[in-house]
């Protein structure tokens, strides 16, 4: 039977979150025929349960670039979707102690040199635009007017409905068993309805994609993080207005936005849950996750929550939402080709930063299959920076950098050098 | 006052549930397990008489293996005074488990010994929602019941309960010692918080095994079949009301075939 339905195509793509869907719509718009396979429904993994927040003011001018340009590719989405993806609510940075008040003072100097809107608000102006936050511990903010959040679910839905009118077919429940590999060159992906061949794969696996490489004996080193935010129910005491900025306080590792009346609250901690995806069953579902009542990560996300939010505690009506993160040791995505595996594109780890990314990923990727190339600056996004790399060959040695860095990454304080990105 | 509130551990039904092979059981490999939902409201009650009055014990009472532990160390997390395991064997191999009426002697003489002023439990636990357990313990100790709480007003005098039922709300006066089961617009539990958590990593989980108990288990039930929800659903888009109309006529003739 599974021969019976040979089928070829461009490009398959394997996994149908954000970065596949995104990939596979670029692609499609450029004349490809695109097959994308998915284990399970359509943004129904990490894309399904992201905050979605963007920041484009990042450490280096390229991932700043990347995430600009996504801004009006969007843009762009909206109308041919006629969907709303980007709501720009304006983002917020605060700083309670003095080393987070210098990074704010750094940030706004290196924001104003390429003429990004940003600037220092004080606090009288924060408890006016915030009032539902705790001010008055602030040493400084500053504001983006430009930012806010991609609403992940409408971001699903406009990647799928273009792409589909540019010919993508998309085929749900039906995860990859293996790939076919001919002369160390990946031509197809086994299905239970059949193997699909295409010169060209890619391997969107989020938080499984390390497990796709390594059917094609390629190492990639990203390791599946739990993450967890809650999202208060509306309060009449509270109100959040659906266009109050987004919130980054660092030092309490927490970021926060608007989310139907209420407000999402979510945080990088020193802590997190590790996932062998290998050793869960075949039909997980990652919407069925779900926080105990006595989630020790959680409880600390409410005890950071309460100490910027003084509303928020154990006891306040609220959704909490677990998920899975893609990370890598450095934070940033693997975005091409390996040396030794032709064929096979990788588009993978970025570490909590999937849902603003992937427009401007769908464009690199969809360079990088049909030509080879990209105008972007894609060095710091390369798939094979860490290839046959001493200490990142290992999964144990993998999961351990993967995990630093997902601790580091609100925790390290940065100084004066380029640095983590900040979302 | 002393509350007593049995909690049920039971999977997490927004899982996917699959069947044992001997189709005698569910297959729990894999499968988180949860206090029932609806014990957990009984339990957020508790705590909360116990935040609005002096001197409330809340004792938290599982009936299980050593795996319990788990869910009555939740319980102590979101407030409870004390836990206390029931020691008994796994039974999820007896095809007969424990039966609400088992569960029901097993709190009688847990009554008897801790001497509780209200039992608080769930209206029924959404494993085999058999809503049996808190009436049979009521009868049992002779004790008044007030099932289905959607609110619970602890009086000098005794309990006001407005209670959940199919043609309204009813509000009933009981006297103490009482046994009243929660429904589920009683209250949202609470999730732990960071002190709440670590204090209760401290505190000891009580046991007592069926021996000490000296209550013999006698199943009532013998589970000779579970067969699985059908899974297949299909969607299909309507271009109007007559095709519609069609749509539903057809299931229906499926349905009655």
């Amino acid at each position: 039977m599974a021969e019976a339905s040979r089928q070829t195509a461009d490009v398959i793509v394997i996994g149908g979150g954000v970065a596949g869907l995104s990939t596979a719509m670029q692609l499609a718009r450029r004349g490809a025929s695109v097959i994308v396979v998915e284990r399970d429904r359509l943004g129904n993994g990490s894309s399904g349960r992201a905050a979605g927040l963007l920041g484009q003011l990042r450490g280096t001018t390229a991932a700043t670039r990347m995430l600009m340009d996504g801004v009006d590719i969007v843009k762009e989405l909206e109308q041919q979707a006629d969907v709303d993806i980007f709501v720009q609510t304006g983002s917020l940075r605060v700083a309670a102690t003095a080393e987070r008040a210098q990074e704010i003072t750094d940030l706004v100097e290196m924001g104003k040199s390429i003429d990004f809107e940003i600037d220092h608000l004080d606090n009288r102006q924060v408890a006016e635009f915030l009032p539902y936050m705790k001010t008055d511990d602030l040493l400084d903010a500053c504001y983006c007017p430009t930012d806010g959040h991609l609403q992940p679910a409408e971001l699903v839905s406009a990647y799928i409905k273009v792409g589909r009118s540019k010919g993508v077919e998309y085929r749900t429940d039906s995860p990859c068993q293996g790939l076919v590999i001919e002369a160390g060159k990946v031509t197809g992906v086994k299905t239970a309805e059949g193997t699909l061949y295409a010169p060209a794969i890619v391997n969107a696996g989020g938080p499984w994609s390390y497990l796709l490489a390594e059917m094609a004996e390629a190492t990639l080193p990203t390791a599946a993080l739990g993450h967890v935010y809650l999202t208060t129910r509306p309060d009449e005491n509270n109100p959040v207005d659906r266009l109050s900025p987004a919130i980054r306080d660092r030092h309490l590792r927490l970021y926060a936005r608007p989310e139907s009346g209420g407000l999402i609250v979510g945080m990088y901690g020193e802590e997190t849950v590790e996932h062998d995806m290998e050793t869960l069953p075949d039909d997980f579902d990652m919407s069925a996750l779900k926080a105990r009542p006595d989630n020790l990560h959680l409880a600390m996300l409410i005890d950071a929550a309460e100490k910027r939010f003084p509303w928020i505690n154990p006891r306040t009506p609220m959704t909490v939402t677990v998920g899975i993160m893609t990370f890598t040791p450095d934070g940033k995505p693997f975005c091409g080709i390996m040396p030794d595996v032709e064929g096979l594109y990788h588009c993978s780890g970025f570490s909590g930063h999937g849902i603003v990314q992937s427009p401007a990923i769908g464009v690199i990727m969809a360079d990088l299959v049909l030509e080879g190339t990209t105008s972007y600056d894609i060095e710091a996004i390369e798939a094979d920076r860490y290839f046959e790399m001493p200490g990142f060959q290992q999964r144990s040695d993998i999961k351990d950098r993967c995990y630093q860095m997902q601790a580091a990454y609100y925790g390290t304080v940065e100084g004066g050098s380029e640095s983590t990105d900040e979302s | 006052m002393k509350i007593l509130v049995p909690t049920k551990r039971v999977p997490d039904t927004d899982q996917k549930i699959r069947l044992r092979d001997d189709r005698r059981g569910i297959d729990i490999e894999h499968l988180p397990f949860v206090i029932n939902p609806f014990d957990a409201i009984a339990l957020e009650e508790a705590i909360r008489i116990g935040e609005q009055q002096d001197s409330v014990e809340v004792l938290a009472v599982g009936i299980g293996t050593e795996l319990y532990e788990t869910e009555l160390r939740t319980a102590l997390a979101m407030g409870a005074d004390r836990a206390l395991l029931v020691e008994v064997p796994d039974y999820s191999d007896a095809h007969a488990g424990l039966d609400s009426w088992n569960v029901a002697c097993l709190l009688r003489e847990i009554a008897h010994r801790e001497e509780p002023d209200l039992i608080l439990m769930g209206k029924q636990a959404v494993d085999d929602d058999a809503s049996q357990a808190a009436q049979f313990l009521a009868a049992l100790l002779n004790w008044p019941q007030a099932t289905f709480a959607s609110t619970i007003e602890i009086q000098p005098e005794g309990a006001r309960v407005a209670r959940e039922t199919d043609s309204g709300i009813e509000t009933i006066q009981i006297g103490l010692p009482a046994v009243i089961s929660t429904d589920l617009r009683l209250n949202e539990p609470r999730y732990a918080s960071l002190p709440s958590i670590l204090k209760s990593r401290k505190k000891p989980i009580e046991r007592i095994s069926l021996a000490d108990l000296d209550v013999p288990l006698e199943p009532r039930i013998k589970i000779l079949n579970m067969e699985a929800v059908s899974a297949h659903r299909s969607c299909q888009f309507a271009d109007n009301v007559e095709q519609l109309v069609e749509f539903l006529e057809r299931d229906r003739e499926q349905e009655e075939e």
